[in-house]
C-alpha cells in the first residue's frame, strides 16, 4: 500500500466526525437507552402487575437468580446446547470446507446450496425440520419404517430426544455459516506452503496437521466466536420447535417468559444483565485464545 | 495419477452428499406443500405427491393477508438495507481511510451493541416504540434492525474500503475535490460491490428477523412474514399443508438473492473474518 498520501491532512480530523456522528449518534441512542435501562431495572423490584410496590431492590434480583432452579436448569440446557451444536458445527463445518475447497465446475449450483440453510429465517427452517421431525407425518420416520428400523413412530420432539432434535436442526441450518468462514481461510493459505512442505517430503496428513491447521486456526477461533456468542443466545429455533417444553427451554426463553408473561421487568432485566455477562466474558475468553494462538504465527 | 483421479471421484462423492444434505429438508417441505392432507398424514409417507395438488397455494392467498405479510417484509428489509448503508459507509471510511481519534472506543460500542442480548433490548424498545406510537408500523421494525445490522455493516465495509488503493482520493484531490466529495463521486461509485455485498446480509438478516417482530407487531396485518408463519399454527388445528406453502413462498426471494449473490455473500462473510 502506498504511503499515506493528501487525503490524510489537517482537514481530516473534522471530516471523519462527520462521517462517524450519525451513526454513533444512531447507535449511542437507541442502543444505549435499552442497555442502560436493563442495568438500572436490573436493580428494582419492578412488577408491571403490581407496579405500586416498584422500588430499589440493591441486588435482591441477582440474589435470587442463585436460588431459581428454572434458571440454573435453563442455564445448563443452553451451555448443553451451546456445546454440542458448536461442537458439532466445527466438525462438519471444517469438513465440508475442506471438501468444497478449489471447487472448479459445479461452483455455483454446490455453493448455492450449501449457502441457502444459513440464508433462510430460522423460522421456516425449524418450519421444515418440524415437517421432518413429526412423530405422525415426518420423513425421519417414514424412512425408518420403511426401512424396519423401527415398528412404531418415534416422538423425536418429546421428551428425552427433544434437545438432540433441535440440536441436529440448528446443526443444519448453521454449519453453512461455518463452512464459509472456513472457507475463506483456506483460500487465504498461499499454494507455496503446500509445494514447500511436499518437497520437504510431507505427507498429505503432515500438511493438514502441520501446514493447514496452524493457518487455520483463526478462522476457526472467529467461527467459534460468532457461533459460541450467538448460540447462547438461541430463541427462535426453540420457540417454533418445542416452544421450551420438555427440558428444552434456554435462557432467552426463560428471559422471554418472566418479561412478557410474568411482566416482572426487575427481575428478567436482571437475567438479561447476567445473559449479557456470561456472553460478555465468553467471547473476552474466546478473543484472549484467539491473540495466544495467532501470535505464534506472526 | 491413478490416486489423483480417485481423490477427485472421492472429493465430488463428498460435495455431492453436503450438498443432498443441504436440499433435501427443501424438497420435503415441497412435497408437503403439494400434497393433499390424507397424504399428508400418511406413516409411512410417500416420498413424492400423489396426487399433486396446488389447493394448498390457493389457501395461503385466499384472504390476501399473507400477500400483506410478505410487503411488510420487503418494505421493512428495504428500509432497514438502505439505512443501514447510509449510516454505515460514511462511518466505515472514515475508520478506514481518515485519522480517527479513540477508534478502539468507537469499535468497542459497535462491538457492545452487537453482543448484548436481543432478548433484553426488545422489552425497552417496545416501551419507547409504543411512548412514540410506532406499534405495528415500519419504523418500529426499521430502526432496532438497522441499529443491529451496523456493527456488521461498518465491519465489512471498513476491511472493503481499507482494500482500495489510495491512489484513488490522491487523483481526486488533485482534480480539485474536498475529501468529502473525494468520498462521495468516487469512492462509493467504486465500491458498489462491497456495498452489494453488505445490502445482501442486510436484506437478509431484516427478512428473517422474528424476535423483534414478535413483539413489535400489533395485529396480523402488521406481521411479518417469519411472524406470520410461526402463527399460523394457532389459527386452525395445525393446517400442514397450507404452512408448508406459505414457507415455499416466504423462501422464494431468498432463494432470488442467494442464487443472484451466492459469490458475493461468500466473499463478504470472510471478508469480515479475514481482519
Amino acid at each position: 500500500m502506498s504511503k499515506p498520501g493528501k487525503a490524510t491532512g489537517r482537514h481530516d480530523g473534522r471530516l471523519a466526525v462527520w462521517l462517524l456522528a450519525p451513526s454513533l449518534a444512531f447507535v449511542t441512542i437507541l442502543g444505549a437507552f435499552p442497555v442502560l435501562s436493563q442495568f438500572v431495572l436490573s436493580f428494582t423490584h419492578y412488577n408491571m402487575k403490581f407496579a405500586d410496590e416498584r422500588g430499589f431492590a440493591g441486588l435482591a434480583n441477582f440474589a435470587r437468580l442463585a436460588t431459581d432452579t428454572t434458571f440454573l436448569q435453563d442455564f445448563w440446557q443452553t451451555v448443553y446446547f451451546t456445546v454440542m451444536s458448536v461442537g458439532l458445527e466445527l466438525t462438519f463445518g471444517l469438513a465440508a470446507a475442506l471438501a468444497l475447497n478449489r471447487i472448479g465446475r459445479g461452483r455455483a449450483p454446490v455453493n448455492t446450496s450449501v449457502v441457502l440453510p444459513w440464508a433462510l429465517p430460522t423460522v421456516v427452517a425449524a418450519t421444515m425440520w418440524s415437517l421432518i421431525l413429526n412423530d405422525r407425518m415426518g420423513l425421519l420416520n417414514s424412512v425408518l419404517v420403511r426401512l424396519g428400523a423401527i415398528d412404531t413412530p418415534v416422538v423425536w420432539l418429546g421428551p428425552g430426544l427433544a434437545m438432540g432434535s433441535i440440536i441436529l436442526a440448528d446443526v443444519w441450518k448453521t454449519t453453512p455459516f461455518v463452512a464459509i468462514i472456513l472457507l475463506g481461510g483456506l483460500k487465504s493459505i498461499p499454494d507455496q506452503y503446500y509445494e514447500a512442505a511436499a518437497l520437504d517430503g510431507a505427507g498429505r496428513w503432515h500438511l493438514f496437521r502441520f501446514v493447514t491447521m496452524p493457518l487455520l486456526r483463526p478462522f476457526i477461533a472467529i467461527a467459534l466466536l460468532f457461533r459460541t456468542m450467538d448460540a447462547f443466545r438461541i430463541f427462535d429455533i426453540i420457540w417454533v420447535l418445542t416452544g421450551g417444553a420438555t427440558k428444552t427451554e434456554t435462557l432467552s426463553i426463560y428471559i422471554y417468559r418472566v418479561l412478557f408473561r410474568y411482566s416482572d421487568l426487575g427481575y428478567g432485566s436482571a437475567m438479561t444483565v447476567a445473559l449479557f455477562l456470561i456472553v460478555f466474558l465468553m467471547s473476552l475468553g474466546l478473543l484472549k485464545i484467539m491473540k495466544v494462538t495467532r501470535e505464534p504465527l506472526q | 495419477m491413478r490416486r489423483k483421479r480417485l481423490d477427485s471421484v472421492g472429493l465430488w462423492i463428498a460435495r455431492g452428499a453436503i450438498a443432498a444434505a443441504c436440499l433435501i429438508p427443501f424438497y420435503w417441505l415441497l412435497n408437503v406443500s403439494l400434497s393433499t392432507p390424507s397424504a399428508i398424514y400418511k406413516m409411512p409417507a410417500d416420498y413424492w405427491p400423489r396426487p399433486a395438488v396446488i389447493d394448498n397455494f390457493r389457501a395461503v392467498f385466499e384472504t390476501g393477508q399473507f400477500l400483506r405479510n410478505i410487503l411488510n417484509s420487503f418494505v421493512v428489509a428495504s428500509l432497514t438495507t438502505l439505512l443501514t448503508l447510509a449510516l454505515a459507509s460514511p462511518a466505515a471510511y472514515a475508520l478506514a481511510r481518515l485519522r480517527v481519534r479513540r477508534k478502539d472506543l468507537i469499535m468497542a460500542v459497535f462491538l457492545g451493541v452487537a453482543i448484548f442480548p436481543a432478548i433484553g433490548m426488545v422489552g425497552p424498545l417496545y416501551v419507547a416504540m409504543a411512548r412514540l406510537s410506532l406499534i405495528g408500523r415500519y419504523p418500529a421494525l426499521v430502526l432496532p434492525y438497522t441499529l443491529m445490522s451496523l456493527p456488521l455493516a461498518v465491519w465489512i465495509l471498513t476491511h472493503y474500503f481499507s482494500t482500495l488503493p489510495r491512489s484513488l482520493e490522491d487523483a481526486a484531490l488533485i482534480d480539485g475535490c474536498s475529501p468529502a466529495q473525494a468520498f462521495l463521486r468516487v469512492i462509493l461509485p467504486v465500491s458498489a460491490p462491497g456495498l452489494f455485498t453488505s445490502a445482501a446480509l442486510i436484506f437478509i438478516f431484516a427478512w428473517n428477523e422474528f424476535l423483534f417482530a414478535l413483539i413489535m407487531t400489533s395485529t396480523p396485518e402488521s406481521r411479518t412474514v417469519p411472524v406470520a408463519l410461526a402463527l399460523f399454527a394457532g389459527l386452525h388445528e395445525l393446517p400442514w399443508g397450507t404452512i408448508a406453502a406459505a414457507t415455499v413462498v416466504s423462501i422464494a426471494p431468498v432463494l432470488v438473492l442467494v442464487a443472484l449473490f451466492q459469490r458475493k455473500i461468500v466473499e463478504g462473510l470472510t471478508a469480515g473474518a479475514t481482519r
